[in-house]
């Protein structure tokens, strides 16, 4: 038996013995039972690093009798694409999964150590559940250690498509997303069992659910970036089931990050703020089984993988144990408060939640529809593209409106001379610049509701930072940059959170950019010919070709010209991988901050010499790129270890005017 | 009271909102799947209707013609015994993986004229790719 293989059943049976021990443990009051199944826990960790590693070892050092290894990996494979093929096929990915579940179990436990005694006993259990469900899978379903019965002298590679920088960072981010949603749920079922049901478990979990939440956001975004460099049909979004299993805990999770806000200060949303944690988690799972069951292609891969019923039990099965205990706690989760009014903060971030929820909702009907068809109706129809943009377009910039909202209407009860002090600047700012685009000759409705909505978002944002500056700079005497600093320093979750708004109005702006204005063009050109598009004139110069041990080259040469001078030359790629015997297109992109000059060789004829070229305009989509990078940057300055906290009382005493800057 | 009930309402409007977008979204968009076998069962009933159908292309059936009009492309889509199929006409750029004997799944419409036009084909997508490539035991991985 190989190492692997054993780790992963030792830490199957250590897994099993945690979730027994620590509900033992806890219902027996044994502390000694208790920090055994944390010990234990630690020793899956441990297990799976250790099966991770001997996979690694296998992968590095082309072990082909491994199926997996000759399956996912060849000897021609660069080194760093055989590391990463560690999460290029199914078993190899489970484990993955496993090692990060693992990890980051070990460090709530280790975070845990000193408090939350009375939850912690079933934060283990449930996240040893977890932890068991993927090692059954691992250990009886999709055993990543197989042998074959005789040795290949060469793996089959890792598919092409694969082989690419994104694909390497996109599936640990978003397993890192994944998981990270466990540890609200783990701390929420805990909640729900001990009927600790304050807000202990949501101060908890808060960072969690950021850090999970920053990665979901990035996975999402490093697999569009990953769609729009290698899959080459000029888009980075097209509604793929495998996309919408990324996207829906993205949705809820959002929800969640915005609906703890109203718990935590107005004792509210109880039983949401759990509908949401619960929901999330189980999206996560429902990815997981959509992107590696195929369900949703076929039911017939669904139930000969095996690990379709598998992943469906399991889905079934924490459905209604948390369902079953929500219920139950039902009673105890009761608003302390009332809606003050229509008009108010919390009801803004309440519609807000719903819109979420609604958008989350029209994209899992839209990726279920087909099964759900076929076992009702008995046809299958599919829904395509189409049906979600029309679906997500008005719900998506209602949500753009809100998301200017929310931040500058009152708390409580919003009175007409608080909006007119904080809305109504914005609006107005918002509203001309849709005048200035009528103006500039825009007509298209959808572009003139988006864009001025987002301008209406920026405006409110810098006026908060600009009230904000003003305040620190009137009671401190600070100067403005310094005041800004502090501004950030002092509510970081404030002034972060309207960093992340910036990123995702970029991302509203770029979505709007190439989904209405793209341009698209076929032709095919034989050497010298040249066309004209989007304000270039682009020539076909020629092609050249290049052959090496792993991949064969064909590039075309295309030279783009501005107001008649060459300012670039791309070069776009067809390439025939020789392992699985496979062309892949590599696109060439002259990216500039307005529009994307995006292009693919699509074919080129020996014979007659014709190459046939798939040129795209992508208008903003730049934008998408650089507000995931905002995001990001807003995410890591409200994540930023260090609370506010622990330093505001020297000020609050030294200075009474941080009060007002604060709040 | 009143006021849990203006916002009730306006939660009840926006849930409307959402079940009205997504049921005029699937009248609109919904797209007949079928497998080769079923469309070729009953392509009659099929004319001008927006039809996804997945099959195999026949091996030796791609002409392929590359004039400066751009890539047309024909081909037959067949089941996978083999015995029927349609033919497909289609220009413009092909995914990758596409090649003879390969599944492929057809969005587009079908004619009267018995030809199948298609907008898009597609093969399928790497995380399904995987699934073909954990079956060793087919085709022994020669062709």
């Amino acid at each position: 038996m190989d190492i692997g293989s054993l780790a992963l059943a030792l830490g199957l049976v250590l897994a099993v013995y945690a979730v027994v021990m620590s509900l033992v443990g806890v219902l027996r009051r044994r502390r000694d039972l208790i920090a055994s199944a944390e010990h234990a826990s630690y020793a899956v960790w441990g297990l799976t690093v250790i099966a991770v590693a001997h996979l690694l070892q296998l992968l590095v050092t082309h072990d082909f009798n491994v199926e997996y290894v000759a399956s996912y990996s060849s000897s021609t494979l660069p080194l760093n694409y055989t590391i990463t093929a560690l999460w290029g096929g199914q078993q190899g990915s489970l484990l993955f999964w496993l090692l990060i579940l693992t990890s980051i179990t070990a460090v709530v436990l280790l975070q845990n150590r000193e408090s939350n005694r009375d939850l912690m006993p079933y934060v283990t259990a449930v996240l040893m559940v977890i932890s068991v469900f993927f090692l059954l899978m691992l250990n009886f379903i999709t055993p990543p250690f197989q042998r074959l019965a005789f040795t290949p002298a060469e793996g089959r590679d890792l598919n092409p498509l694969l082989q690419n920088y994104w694909m390497q960072i996109h599936p640990p981010s978003l397993y890192l997303g994944y998981v990270g949603c466990a540890v609200p749920f783990a701390f929420a079922m805990a909640a729900l069992i001990t009927g600790k049901l304050g807000d202990i478990w949501i101060r908890t979990t808060r960072r969690w659910t950021l850090f999970a939440w920053f990665f979901l956001t990035l996975g999402n975004l490093f697999g569009a970036e990953w769609a729009y460099l290698v899959l080459g049909w000029g888009g980075y979004w097209a509604w793929d089931p495998v996309e919408n299993a990324a996207f829906m805990p993205w949705l809820t999770c959002t929800a969640l990050l915005h609906s703890v806000m109203i718990q935590e200060k107005k004792n509210m949303l109880k039983v949401w703020n759990m509908v949401l944690v619960i929901l999330t988690f189980l999206l996560t799972i429902f990815g997981t089984f959509l992107t590696r069951s195929g369900v949703i292609s076929s039911v017939h891969s669904f139930t000969e993988s095996g690990l379709g019923p598998f992943f469906m039990g399991f889905l079934a099965l924490m459905s209604a144990i948390s369902i079953g205990l929500l219920i139950w706690r039902l009673p105890m989760l009761k608003s302390e408060n009332e809606l003050d009014s229509l008009i108010s903060r919390e009801s803004a971030f309440l519609f807000n939640n719903l819109v979420l929820v609604g958008i989350a909702f029209a994209v899992f009907w839209g990726t279920v529809f087909p099964v759900i068809s076929e076992a009702v109706r008995g046809v299958k129809i599919t829904v395509g593209p189409p049906f979600f943009n029309k679906v997500n377009a008005p719900l998506g910039l209602m949500l753009l409106f809100l998301t200017g909202v929310g931040p500058l209407i009152a708390w409580r009860r919003a009175g007409w001379k608080s909006i007119q002090r904080n809305l109504v600047p914005p609006l107005a700012v918002g509203l001309l610049s849709g005048v200035l685009l009528i103006l500039g000759g825009m007509r298209s409705y959808w572009a003139l509701i988006s864009f001025p909505t987002g301008v209406f978002v920026l405006a409110g944002i810098v006026m908060e930072y600009y009230r904000g500056v003003r305040a620190r700079q009137a009671v401190m005497g600070e100067n403005p940059l310094r005041a800004l600093i502090r501004l950030i320093g002092k509510n970081r979750r404030r002034y972060g959170g309207y960093i992340i708004h910036v990123g995702v109005v970029m991302a509203f702006f770029a979505i709007t950019g190439t989904s209405l204005f793209k341009q698209e063009k076929q032709i095919t050109l034989s050497e010298g010919q040249s066309f004209s598009m989007g304000g270039y004139t682009l020539q076909y110069q020629g092609i050249e070709q290049q052959s090496t041990p792993h991949i064969d080259y064909l590039r075309a040469d295309v030279a783009v010209l501005e107001n008649g001078k060459k300012i670039d030359t791309l070069k776009p790629e067809k390439r025939f991988y020789k392992k699985p015997q496979q062309p892949t297109t590599e696109v060439a992109i002259r990216s500039t901050l307005g529009a994307d000059l995006y292009m693919v060789l699509g074919s080129f004829d020996q014979d007659t010499k014709l190459a046939t070229l798939q040129v795209y305009i992508n208008p903003l989509v730049s934008f998408l790129w650089y507000g995931g990078l905002v995001m990001a940057f807003g995410t890591a300055i409200v994540i930023w270890p260090g609370g506010v906290k622990s330093r505001q009382p020297a000020y609050v005493s030294r200075r009474v005017g941080e009060r007002v800057v604060a709040d | 009271m009143t006021r849990k009930k203006r916002f009730l309402i306006g939660a009840a409007l926006l849930v409307g909102a959402v079940t009205y977008l997504v049921y005029a979204g699937v009248r609109e968009s919904a797209v007949y799947y079928l497998t080769i076998d079923e469309f070729l069962h009953k392509k009659d009933t099929l004319v001008d209707e927006g039809v996804r159908v997945a099959g195999r292309v026949k091996d030796g059936s791609v002409e392929k013609k590359t004039s400066t009009n751009g890539t047309e492309l024909e081909f037959v889509l067949t089941d996978f015994k083999k015995t029927g199929g349609v033919k497909v006409f289609y220009t413009g750029i092909l995914p990758d993986m596409f090649a003879e004997g390969r599944d492929v799944i057809v969005e587009g419409k079908y004619a009267r004229d018995g030809v199948l036009r298609a907008q898009t084909v597609m093969t399928s997508c790497p995380s399904k790719y995987e699934a073909k490539a954990t079956n060793p035991k087919a085709g022994g991985g020669s062709s």
